[in-house]
């Protein structure tokens, strides 16, 4: 091949384009941004399983019903709650959430004593409140200054609403990921005496529920809960004995969770005239008005449960990877990727035994998985699964490569440019319903949350659709360039 | 290699289709055989049944480590080459698994565990039925459209159904078992299997010229095609099998198997419809 010829293939748009995709990829791996630090592996994300870490599955133990009644939606809730000694949170119009694990035969009585009846029941939470777990979730692992969390909610395919959460941690063991998730922070309720002086009125445990945000008539936030009798007592002894009561403006109430006070403010009028007559066990914290109100009584809420998550789970699933050990299987892969690219190569060679068949083959396959690590740095990590898939990816490359040149070289000799052209689609259109039948036969599992590898299946679909769109075009150019020399 | 010298022309269409189809009536029986008795076509993995599974680099002998786990419901213990171990336990309560979890961090400190429940293990299998399923009628749907003609379809469709079910019957002979891992890698199958069949029927039916010639020339294609994928997923299974990546390894054979499954499906199954097809057409 001579100089006007490469020349002439660079101006070719499917050679250029796959030339461009290199240099980006390569530019997105190593330069965007620089990470000289990291050698070959330059800004790709790794999974758990090559970075180490660990990951923790939890099912949540709460069930939606969608119901319909005749009586009221207030009193069906109310004997749900008393009925399982929980709490009930309605949804919207005609769903609620039940946040206990219980079987669909345990509720029918209780909604048939209520005059409802159960429509559908699925395991799972709403989306509000799967979102609060996430967030107290976050919350708890940023206080731990850990960037490298993963949280993700998993919608089982079939359901509509979010029945598991997957926690992953890179670089911690599983005894400490297990401490995060359970952990519960120290939650104490104290009242101003005289200046800067505090005095402690009680710890989180006198804490029985949490509500959600709710806006009272005056259009200010604010987060209910209720205490202990015990609880009661003492709240109402410190409020008079601090003297609170006669004077809330300078008795702030503080709460303070491990020993950060993220709450401060007066008694109302109100409920200092209530305490003086006796104990008072349901209480609101008021937050403000408007978006800001409701913000911080969100925030507030997360404070209340001391960081325990509104919904109880149980660990279904768990792991962990020393990052050794990941290094290792990093090694390993890499090792496993080169092996493969050597051998097809040799196949080839074997097969047409011509070396301006073979290196634009090869060539373009390595193109293919550049331009794949490429893409994949922005959108899926690598773990074991898709490196599995990466690899599955140059078998399936090669083989239709050499659909293409076995296509067009029919009776062995390249034939004229009309007829190339003729043979060079009927080419493509078999590597395009075969893409087609890949794409389709791994959708499924693309889209599955639940499933651990997606990450197999998206690299498989990149692949094929790299392949089809822009390698295997630029592939039949290349090699009608080389042999009609 | 053996297969090469196989020729396509050789043999009339019954014959060809005989020794695929009587795999298939006995992978068939096999799976239907032991879903009567288990619930399931093959024996599940740690994933779909629940349990544990522990990959560990130690030099300590398959006996010393059978020892150590006693008091556990241990299923096996699988040796690498070099130290590599994987170990796999039955599902077990919390405080006994916790308790397993402490013995591993004493005894082997660098180690991969992971751990699934027996009742996310059904979920799991019920989500992995699902994708096998919506996978394999996209599947015959996509070759439906593509050839929009039933016989040479239904022929790619019952090849890529054979491939599945012999696959599956082996795996379920040599131990391999049903995973998440292996699952994607039927899926994959699926996806793979279509295009040797594709190629050779866009050949026999698209193009003009001798039957025989055509069907050689697809032969060759289509056997090179196959190799390429059988070698770089070949070098995949050594390296994974021998740095003990459980999954891999799993993926791995599970293609190294559908794709020699799949090879006999496209040249004898596949090309004995076909060629039957394309002889009684030309009788009308």
């Amino acid at each position: 091949m001579n100089g006007e010829t490469i020349k002439t293939l660079i101006k070719d748009w499917r050679v250029a384009l796959v030339l461009l995709l290199v240099v980006g990829s390569l530019v997105g791996i190593y330069l965007a941004p620089p990470s000289p630090e990291k050698g070959l592996e330059g800004n790709l994300q790794f999974g758990l399983d090559l970075e180490g870490g660990s990951w923790l599955q939890m099912e949540f133990q709460s069930v939606v019903v969608a119901f319909s009644t005749e009586g009221s939606v207030g009193d069906l809730m109310e004997d749900l709650r008393t009925g399982l000694e929980t709490e009930v949170i309605r949804i919207d119009e005609n769903h609620i959430e039940i946040r206990k694990s219980v079987t669909r035969a345990d509720l029918e009585p209780i909604f048939a004593q209520s005059g409802a009846s159960i429509v559908t029941y699925q395991k799972g939470v709403s989306p509000f409140t799967a979102d609060e777990v996430k967030r107290i979730l976050n919350e708890k692992v940023n206080a731990l200054g850990m960037q490298d969390a993963r949280i993700n909610l998993l919608t089982p395919t079939g359901s509509e609403f979010p029945q598991y959460v997957r926690i992953e941690l890179a670089g911690v063991d599983m005894a400490t990921a297990q401490d995060i998730v359970g952990q519960q922070g120290l939650f104490e309720i104290r009242v101003q005496t005289a200046g800067n002086e505090t005095e402690h009125v009680l710890y989180g445990d006198q804490i029985t529920s949490v509500g959600v945000p709710q806006k009272d008539l005056d259009g200010r936030w604010g987060v209910s809960f209720t205490l202990t009798e015990t609880g009661a007592e003492a709240f109402r002894e410190a409020a008079v004995e601090s003297g609170a009561v006669d004077n809330p403006d300078a008795h702030n109430l503080v709460m303070i969770l491990d020993n950060e006070t993220v709450y401060s403010a007066p008694l109302s009028g109100e409920l200092a005239g209530q305490l003086r007559s006796g104990p008072v066990r349901s209480l609101s914290a008021s937050t403000g008005t408007g978006d800001a109100g409701l913000e911080d009584a969100m925030t507030l809420q997360i404070h209340l449960r001391a960081g325990a998550l509104p919904v109880k789970v149980d660990i279904v699933g768990s792991g962990s990877v020393p990052a050794a050990l990941g290094e290792q299987f990093k090694m390993t892969v890499a090792l496993a990727g080169l092996l493969a690219l050597l051998t097809v190569a040799v196949v080839v060679y074997y097969r047409y035994r011509e070396p301006s068949i073979v290196i634009p083959m090869v060539a373009i396959n390595l193109a293919e998985i550049i331009i794949l690590l490429g893409i994949s740095r922005f959108i899926i990590q690598l773990d074991l699964a898709t490196i599995a898939g990466l690899i599955a990816v140059v078998g399936t490359g090669i083989d239709q490569l050499v659909i293409i040149t076995d296509e067009v070289l029919h009776e062995g000799r390249v034939p004229s440019p009309n007829l190339y052209m003729k043979r060079y689609g009927r080419a493509l259109g078999i590597i395009a319903v075969a893409a087609a039948t890949v794409f389709i036969a791994m959708l499924p599992l693309a889209l599955m949350d639940l499933s651990t590898l997606r990450g197999f299946a998206i690299i498989t679909i990149l692949g094929v659709l790299i392949g089809i769109l822009v390698t295997r075009p630029a592939y039949g150019k290349i090699i009608m360039a080389i042999l009609s020399k | 290699m053996e297969f090469a010298r196989y020729d396509v022309n050789k043999y009339s269409p019954r014959q060809m289709v005989a020794l695929p189809l009587v795999l298939l009536l006995l992978a068939g029986v096999l799976l239907g055989y032991t879903t009567l008795t288990t619930g399931l076509p093959i024996t599940p993995g740690i994933d779909f049944a629940g349990g544990t599974a522990v990959t560990v680099f130690t030099s300590d002998s398959r006996e010393t480590i059978e020892t150590t786990f006693a008091g556990y419901p241990l299923l096996s213990v699988g040796e690498g080459i070099g130290d590599g171990k994987y170990i796999q336990f039955g599902p077990m309560d919390s405080a006994q698994y916790q308790s397993l979890v402490a013995l591993i961090n004493e005894k082997y400190p660098d180690s991969k565990i992971d751990q699934i429940g027996e009742t996310f293990g059904k979920t799991l299998q019920s989500q992995a039925f699902l994708a096998l399923i919506f996978s394999f009628i996209g599947m015959a749907v996509v070759v439906m459209i593509a050839f929009r003609n039933i016989v040479p379809a239904g022929a790619v469709v019952l090849s890529a159904f054979a491939d599945i079910v012999i696959t599956g019957g082996i795996m379920q002979i040599i131990g391999i078992p049903l995973s998440l891992g292996t699952t994607a890698a039927l899926l994959m199958l699926i996806g793979y299997s279509v295009d040797s069949d594709i190629l050779l029927t866009t050949r026999l039916l698209k193009r003009k010229g001798k039957l025989e010639e055509k069907l050689s020339g697809a032969f060759k294609t289509g056997i090179i095609m196959t190799t390429t994928t059988l070698a770089a997923i070949a070098a995949m299974w050594v390296v994974a099998t021998a740095g003990q990546i459980q999954i891999i390894a799993e993926i791995a054979s599970v293609l190294l198997i559908g794709l020699l499954v799949d090879m006999m499906n496209t040249w004898m199954l596949n090309a004995g419809i076909l060629k039957e097809y394309v002889l009684r057409g030309n009788k009308k």
